[in-house]
């Protein structure tokens, strides 16, 4: 069959076959295709590349890394993302002295040379705002934690708190790519992607990596979330996270038009999927066959995501848990129990996303919306995998891109204040599989303003996520542009010991 | 038999003759009487020497593998030379070799001890192997051309033996120096332990049950005791038990009752790490911060050796997981496997890429339809079998029967099945079953009660079944095993 594309045109396309596509592809296609026929559709390698027998998975295969390293403590994470910017100084990192200093100057020695970002870089004076909120101990560990928190107060003694997290970025976007990808500039391939890549599937019926999405509260002041943060950048798109909707149908246009039964769509997959062969025969682009393999993925997903989402036959213990808000999709809440549902049910990686959290200004306004929507969600998905037997092999993370200021953006009053982006420290916390519990690692010095002890950078952060995975982080690469790319950069990173159990 | 024959001419005439051999044998008597004077004479005072003496005595780690490895030599070629008689040769001159070596290392190690104020008993007992290395070295090459001309054949092999012995015994004292008297032994076999009696020598610190005991001791006896310890008494300081770390150093207690800020223990190991004082020393790894807050704690409440417990201080206690017996090999295997299960929709997946991790039996991508009859089907890759995923399949009590098989199972998922826990006695025999999970399955507190037996197993979740019910107020208690 030939495709209505002019000759030139195709000519051209088959010009952009590099050389390296060209060995990869010649030196592995027969190789795959015995593979293929002698597996029958299913791999024992626990990668998804051997799974999907549609043909290579790209240039290169991840089975070659032959991944995990080691045995992993964790089979999958669900990484609860706070886009914007926690402040740390009102949340986790509990600064008494600072009360006395209220409306002070914050010294220029703590500051240092360091460049502000353009919202408070003019201001004539950056005055010490402390937290307005009163800090308690909890647990046996006696951590101490805002009123805000009441909830996830309650697992202090399950939680690896991190004081000392660092990044190098400032502003929303090369903080929250560097987070995600390990690289401020887009087109890297995020950490899930990472994981999707080297570890596969475990449910062949679900994508690898899932992304939920928590739906905007207006009175808050979001920052854009989109489908570069989960972009499988160079990698294969098969390993891009999928994201389900946070209302209506989970996935668009998943279920069939009427008249369409499952027998036609799939006599019309086959057909589409016979097309695409051809193209893939002809011009060798492995794009083609991602393609292919996500419709596949897609054609399964009308049974598996209804499945999914299905909340009817949750036990009445599961709403008093995670709350009322949890039957609403798209709360916080919703998205919490949809990542254990999914971690039930073998996806990889989950990641949540939750946004407003940029809190410039009003914070006594804010930062109690934002807590009331999240606290008991976070404490409900840990208690719930922990009483599951869940948690035992499934990584939490809880984190945003950066921290804010110890100094008031904008106007101070014993009232309200407002706090700028701050790279140099912020908190974040980790349960589950591979990390130690009970645990605060890090310190910060009197202003919450630089790290005095144990500093951990975020590619420090992402080397120890990986290594509760089972994977080194400098084995897993994907050649690209001449260089062994890899999740934690150039820059050499390390496993924190002292994270782990 | 002529070449043997030529080499032992050659021998007789290197031999030293009349009078030479005489002073030859004097000079070694003289020099094995000095070296046994040595520690009588530069008496090991447990006070630190001047700097040059410990500048060239940490040399001794770098030189003293050099006589180790001539002296290995020596037999080797002795043995060898019956074949290839060169070689046979060149053995006295390793020997000769090794014992410059030796007296290199010896002088060294002395250096290093007396410079740097070590005592205790393992370095007493190290610095009189290495001297009796030494002597039985030195002779050894005076009697070898006795040997070797055939005149006295049994002294020399014999001192040669005594020799390798003295270094075994000299050598494995020099590490335990280094890495600690348990480092062989630490991670050995708890059978092989057993018949060693490894543990029987172990001693055992005061009042146990105390928190000193279980918590501020154990992190002295594994992070300080190599250098301050009975074996070894840097600065005078022994931390391995309690009435010697109250004792203090040389220069006074370490640790002041009440006083956590007056304590120089505490402010020792909280310097910066590359603090010349810092401890532990010589880039042996710092202590962990929560060590170091127990510690604290503990002093600030008057560093009791008996008190149970310390106020604000609740350390989890960390149930020990099991060693893990790794599983065979399974590779060779994989093309078997790969046809077994073609068609199954459950798929054996590997733990890692070692396959002494093992397999996982995953059966999620066809959870309704799996059933006890598809399980028995990979009872013959149970040995490999690390962890089987029966979540939510239609698996029945049937199982257990199949599963009493995988006798290197670790970790068992029958959440949200129909097995009501008849027959979980059947689990008896696996001994490496660690994590259990029964959640949201109608099994009983009776069907529960033969797993108390196993004690290996830690981790049983019974959320949501006739046995932990849910109490539909907030979040149901975790499982452990006071369920049982």
């Amino acid at each position: 069959m030939d495709l209505p594309i002019p000759p030139g045109l195709k000519q051209e396309w088959a010009a952009f076959e590099t050389r390296r596509q060209f060995f990869g592809r010649t030196g592995k296609v027969l190789g795959w295709a015995a593979l293929a026929s002698l597996l029958g559709g299913r791999g024992v390698t626990g990668d998804a590349h051997a799974a999907n027998t549609n043909g290579p998975a790209g240039p290169q295969a991840a089975g070659d890394l032959k991944l995990p390293n080691f045995a992993p403590k964790a089979k999958r994470a669900i990484y609860l993302f706070m886009s914007g910017g926690p402040p740390q100084i009102d949340l986790w990192d509990y600064k008494p002295n600072l009360a006395a200093l209220y409306n002070k100057d914050i010294p220029d020695s703590v500051r240092g040379a360091q460049q502000l970002t353009g919202m408070t870089s003019g201001q004539a004076r950056f005055p010490i705002a402390p937290s307005h909120w009163a800090f308690k101990r909890y647990g046996k560990t006696g951590t101490w934690v805002s009123d805000l928190l009441p909830y996830t107060a309650r697992m202090v003694d399950d939680l690896t708190i991190v004081k000392s997290t660092n990044t190098d970025a400032i502003n929303h976007e090369p903080a929250i790519m560097l987070m995600n990808t390990g690289n401020m500039n887009a087109g890297k391939p995020c950490l899930g992607s990472w994981l999707a890549y080297g570890l596969g599937s475990m449910n062949d019926n679900l994508p690898t990596f899932m992304v939920l999405q928590t739906k905007v509260n207006d009175k808050e002041n979001n920052q854009p979330v989109s489908s570069r943060l989960w972009s499988s950048g160079f990698l294969s798109s098969e390993y891009a996270g999928v994201g389900l909707r946070s209302s209506g149908d989970p996935v668009l246009y998943l279920s069939d038009p009427n008249g369409v039964d499952r027998e036609v769509r799939r006599k019309m997959l086959d057909a589409v999927n016979e097309i695409n062969h051809q193209t893939y025969e002809e011009l060798g682009d492995p794009e083609t066959n991602a393609r292919i393999s996500q419709y596949e993925m897609a054609y399964r997903m009308q049974t598996s995501v209804p499945e999914l989402a299905d909340l009817s036959k949750e036990p009445q213990s599961t709403w008093s848990l995670y709350g009322p808000e949890a039957m609403e999709p798209g709360t916080f809440a919703y998205n919490c129990l949809m990542a254990r549902r999914m971690a039930e049910r073998g996806v990889r990686f989950t990641q949540v996303y939750k946004r407003g959290w940029d809190v410039h200004g009003n914070v006594t306004g804010l930062l109690p919306i934002l807590c009331q929507e999240t606290d008991r969600g976070c404490y409900a998905l840990v208690t719930d995998l922990k009483q599951r037997g869940l948690l035992d092999d499934t990584l939490v993370i809880w984190a945003g891109e950066f921290g804010r200021t110890v100094y008031s953006q904008g106007g101070l009053s014993p009232e309200n204040y407002g706090r700028d982006h701050h790279p140099r420290c912020y908190t974040t916390w980790m349960t589950g599989g591979g990390v130690r519990p009970g645990i605060t690692y890090g310190e910060t010095d009197d202003y919450s303003y630089n790290v005095v002890k144990d500093p951990v950078p975020v590619r420090d952060f992402n080397a120890t996520l990986l290594h509760c995975l089972g994977i080194d982080h400098n084995k897993l690469t994907y050649k690209f542009q001449g260089l062994d790319q890899k999740l934690t950069g150039t820059t050499p990173a390390s496993v924190v010991p002292g994270l782990l159990a | 038999l002529k070449t043997f024959k030529d080499v032992i001419a050659r021998a007789d005439q290197l031999l030293p003759q009349g009078r030479s051999i005489r002073v030859v044998w004097l000079a070694a008597l003289l020099m094995s009487v000095e070296l046994l004077l040595l520690p009588l004479i530069f008496k090991l005072d447990g006070q630190a020497h001047g700097n040059w003496q410990q500048f060239l005595g940490r040399f001794h780690p770098l030189v003293v593998h050099v006589p180790i490895g001539l002296i290995l030599l020596v037999p080797v070629l002795e043995i060898a030379g019956l074949a290839r008689p060169a070689l046979r040769e060149a053995a006295g001159f390793v020997l000769k070799l090794s014992f410059i070596g030796c007296l290199g290392a010896l002088i060294l190690g002395y250096l290093l001890a007396y410079g740097g104020g070590d005592v205790g008993a393992v370095v007493t007992r190290h610095m009189w192997g290495g001297i009796v290395l030494t002597i039985f070295v030195l002779l050894c090459a005076l009697a070898r051309p006795w040997w070797i001309s055939g005149s006295v054949s049994r002294v020399y092999p014999a001192l040669l033996s005594c020799a390798l012995l003295a270094l075994v015994w000299a050598t494995h004292q020099g590490g335990s120096l280094t890495h600690g008297s348990n480092y062989l032994t630490q991670y050995m076999p708890a059978p092989m332990k057993q018949i060693l009696l490894v543990d029987y020598f172990q001693s055992s610190p005061a009042s146990s049950g105390s928190f000193y005991a279980m918590h501020i001791h154990p992190i002295f006896d594994s992070n300080c005791v190599a250098c301050h310890g009975e074996g070894k008494i840097k600065g005078g300081l022994r931390l391995d038990s309690y009435d010697v770390l109250m004792k203090g150093g040389k220069d006074g207690a370490v640790i002041v009752p009440g006083k956590p800020e007056s304590s120089t223990l505490l402010a020792r190991v909280t310097l910066p790490s590359d603090h010349k004082q810092f401890m532990p020393a010589d880039g042996k790894p710092p202590l962990k911060p929560e060590q170091i807050a127990w510690i604290r704690a503990w002093i600030q409440q008057g560093a009791s050796p008996s008190a149970a417990t310390v106020n604000g201080v609740t350390i989890r206690e960390e149930s020990k997981e099991p060693t893990l017996q790794p599983v065979g090999d399974y590779s060779g295997m994989m093309h078997e496997i790969l046809l077994m299960q073609q068609g199954q929709g459950a798929k054996l997946v590997q733990v890692s890429r070692n396959p002494a991790d093992g397999l996982v039996l995953s059966t999620v991508d066809v959870a309704g339809s799996f059933d006890d009859a598809q399980l028995a089907q990979f009872q013959k890759y149970a040995p490999y079998i690390v962890e089987v995923e029966l979540g939510r399949t239609a698996v029945t009590n049937g199982c257990f029967d199949t599963l009493a098989k995988f006798t290197n199972l670790r970790a068992l998922h029958l959440e949200g099945t129909g097995v009501t826990g008849v027959g979980l006695q059947e689990l008896a025999p696996l001994t490496q079953l660690t994590y259990l999970n029964l959640s949201e399955t109608k099994v009983t507190p009776a069907n529960l009660a033969p797993l108390g037996a196993m004690k290996n197993l830690r981790h049983i979740y019974l959320y949501n079944t006739p046995a932990q019910p849910v109490s539909g107020a907030d979040a149901a208690q975790s499982a452990s095993r006071s369920a049982l």
